[in-house]
C-alpha cells in the first residue's frame, strides 16, 4: 500500500508491474494551496516512487496544474508537506513539528524537469540554444560542451537535424519535443508534464506521446496531467482522479474501466 | 525681400561651426541615452515590485514626465548647483537634465516591454533551475529589448531635439551656434533652415539605425544584415549538427 492517509487506494490489486516499495521520490502530504480566498488544493496526499508513471486526470479547474506547479514550487504551497528525495520543501503541516531543515527551491528545480502545455520555448534562441542555455546556466558547462550535450538531447527526441531552427520555424509537436529535450538534458530525477499535447493539432499528438512513451520505457519517473486517457491507460502505473482540489480516487489501469467512485464514473463517462 | 537676397552659401561657409554644434548635441544625447537606459531599466524593475518600491518609481516617473526640458536644465544648472554647491559644466548639466527626464519615459517603455513577455517564459527558466537573475538576463531581457527598440529610437530622436533648449545655459549646440552666426550675418532664415535640416537628417539617421538594430534581432534572422551579424553563430550550429549527424552515438 502507498502512503495515502486520507484517501485509501481503492484498487487493492497487487502492484505487479510497478516499481515496488522503494521510498517515494516525491511525497505530498496534506498539501494546501489558496489564491487569496480561493482554496484550490484542499489537502493533497500523493506519493511517487522512483520509476513510477503517475497520471493526474480530472475536470478543468480541479487543481491538476497547481499540483504539478507546487511540486517544483512555481506555486509555493500555503501549507502541508512536500518532500523530494527525503528533503522537506513545504511550509509544513499545522500541528506537526516543523522540519529542522528546508531545501532551497533551486535545488529542487534542478532535479525536476517540467514540460508545459504551451511549450514555453525561448523564441529568440534556436532549438539547440534552448537546450544549451540551461546546461550552461545550471550545470555550468562551457559553450562547446553544452552544445554537444544539447545536440545529443535533441537526437534523443529525433530533432537533431532541426537544431538550428528557431521555435517559430517548428511545428507545435516539434516544439514540444524540443521542450522535452531541454528538460531531459539536465538529467532530472522526475519529469512533470502538464497537458503536453493539449495545445497541439490532432495529427501532431502522436509524435509527442511516442517521445513520452520512449522516455517512460527508460524508467524515468513521470507525473503526467493529460486528457489523453488512452495514453494514460497505457502508461499509468498510478492514476489519480482529482476534482475540486481533492484526490477523489486513485488506482491502477483498471480505474478507467471500472472506477469505484461515482464521481470518477461520471467524469469518465462524460469524456470517453 | 526677394529670394536673391538669401545667401545660401553661408551654410557652407559656417559648416564646421554648425557641424560642431551638432556633434556637441549628439554627444550630450548619446551619453544621456546610455545613462537613461540603465536608470530607466532600474526604475522599470522598481515600478514592477511590491508597494513601497513601486510607489517611489511611479512618483518619479510621473513627476519627470511632466517637467519641460527647459525647466529641468535651468533647475539643474542654476538651482541644484546652488543648492548643493557644485558647479556643473554646461555639458554635465545637459546630460543630467536629459537623463532625469528620459529615464522616466524609458522606464515606462521598458515596463510595458517586460510585461509583454509571457509569464511562461520566466516560469520555464525557473523550472529548469536557472537563477532568477540569469532568467532575466538570458530570457526576459533579450525579448523585451526587441520589443522596446523602436520606442527607444523615438526617445533618442526626442533627446537630440531637446538638446536645443540647452542654448539657455550656453551649451554650444546647434541652436546656440546658429544664433551666434545669425548675430554676425543677419540671415536667420537661411541659418535656421540649415539648423532644422540638421535635426531632420539626424532623425532620419537614428530611425534608420534603430530599424537596423531591430532587424538584426529577428528570430529567425531576416535579411542580409542579421545574417551577417549572426552568421557565425548559425554556421557553428550547423557544423555541430553535421558533425553529430555523422557520428551516431550510443544514446541514439
Ligand atoms: N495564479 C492563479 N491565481 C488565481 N487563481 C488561480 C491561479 N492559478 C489557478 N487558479 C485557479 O485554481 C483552480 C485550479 O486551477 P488549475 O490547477 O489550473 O486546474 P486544472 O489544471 O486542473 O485545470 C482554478 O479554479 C483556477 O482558476
Ligand atoms: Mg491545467
Amino acid at each position: 500500500m502507498r502512503a495515502t492517509p486520507t484517501v485509501p487506494r481503492t484498487s487493492d490489486h497487487p502492484d505487479s508491474a510497478t516499481p515496488s516499495q522503494a521510498a517515494p521520490v516525491v511525497e505530498l502530504r496534506q498539501l494546501r494551496k489558496s489564491f487569496g480566498d480561493l482554496e484550490v488544493l484542499k489537502g493533497i496526499d500523493l506519493a511517487v516512487r522512483p520509476g513510477e508513471h503517475v497520471v493526474l486526470f480530472g475536470p478543468s479547474g480541479s487543481g491538476k496544474s497547481t499540483v504539478l506547479r507546487s511540486i517544483n514550487l512555481l506555486e509555493p504551497p500555503t501549507s502541508g508537506s512536500l518532500r523530494f528525495d527525503g528533503v522537506e520543501y513545504g511550509p509544513g503541516i499545522p500541528g506537526e513539528p516543523q522540519a529542522a531543515e528546508r531545501g532551497r527551491p533551486i535545488d529542487l528545480r534542478r532535479n525536476i524537469g517540467m514540460v508545459f502545455q504551451q511549450f514555453n520555448l525561448f523564441p529568440h534562441l534556436t532549438a539547440l540554444e534552448n537546450v544549451a542555455l540551461p546546461l550552461r546556466s545550471v550545470r555550468g558547462c562551457k559553450r562547446p560542451q553544452a552544445e554537444h550535450q544539447a545536440a545529443e538531447a535533441l537526437r534523443r527526441v529525433g530533432l537533431l537535424e532541426r537544431a538550428a531552427h528557431y521555435p517559430r520555424q517548428l511545428s507545435g509537436g516539434q516544439q514540444q519535443r524540443v521542450a522535452i529535450a531541454r528538460a531531459l538534458a539536465l538529467d532530472p530525477q522526475v519529469m512533470l508534464f502538464d497537458e503536453p499535447t493539449s495545445a497541439l493539432d490532432p495529427e501532431l499528438v502522436g509524435g509527442v506521446l511516442a517521445t513520452m512513451r520512449e522516455l517512460a520505457e527508460t524508467g524515468m519517473t513521470m507525473l503526467i496531467v493529460t486528457h489523453e486517457l488512452g495514453f494514460a491507460r497505457e502508461i499509468g502505473d498510478l492514476n489519480v482522479f482529482m476534482e475540486d482540489g481533492q484526490v477523489v480516487e486513485t488506482g491502477d489501469r483498471e480505474i478507467y474501466a471500472g472506477p469505484t467512485n461515482p464521481r470518477t464514473s461520471a467524469f469518465l463517462s462524460a469524456v470517453l | 525681400m526677394p529670394l536673391a537676397n538669401y545667401d545660401w552659401g553661408l551654410i557652407w561657409d559656417y559648416r564646421s561651426d554648425l557641424l560642431n554644434g551638432l556633434l556637441t548635441a549628439l554627444e550630450v544625447a548619446v551619453v544621456a541615452l546610455v545613462l537613461s537606459l540603465v536608470c530607466g531599466m532600474l526604475l522599470a524593475l522598481l515600478r514592477m515590485r511590491a508597494a513601497p518600491f513601486s510607489w517611489i518609481a511611479a512618483i518619479y516617473i510621473n513627476v519627470f514626465r511632466g517637467i519641460p526640458a527647459l525647466v529641468t536644465v535651468i533647475w539643474v544648472y542654476f538651482g541644484v548647483a546652488l543648492a548643493i554647491d557644485v558647479k556643473f559644466s554646461v555639458f554635465q548639466a545637459g546630460v543630467i537634465a536629459l537623463t532625469l527626464l528620459y529615464s522616466a519615459f524609458l522606464a515606462e517603455i521598458f515596463r510595458s516591454a517586460l510585461e509583454a513577455i509571457p509569464k511562461g517564459q520566466q516560469e520555464a527558466g525557473l523550472a529548469l533551475g536557472m537563477k532568477p537573475a540569469r532568467v532575466f538576463f538570458s530570457v526576459t531581457l533579450p525579448q523585451a529589448t526587441k520589443i522596446a527598440i523602436p520606442n527607444v529610437g523615438n526617445m533618442f530622436i526626442g533627446m537630440v531635439k531637446d538638446t536645443s533648449v540647452f542654448t539657455v545655459i550656453g551649451l554650444l549646440e546647434v541652436v546656440r551656434v546658429t544664433q551666434n552666426v545669425v548675430a554676425t550675418t543677419f540671415q536667420p532664415f537661411v541659418l535656421y533652415t540649415a539648423a532644422a535640416a540638421l535635426y531632420v537628417a539626424v532623425a532620419f539617421a537614428i530611425d534608420f539605425l534603430f530599424r537596423l538594430i531591430e532587424r538584426t534581432m529577428e528570430a529567425p534572422p531576416d535579411g542580409l544584415l542579421s545574417r551577417a551579424v549572426r552568421g557565425r553563430r548559425q554556421r557553428r550550429i550547423q557544423a555541430l549538427i553535421d558533425a553529430e549527424t555523422a557520428s551516431p552515438s550510443a544514446s541514439a
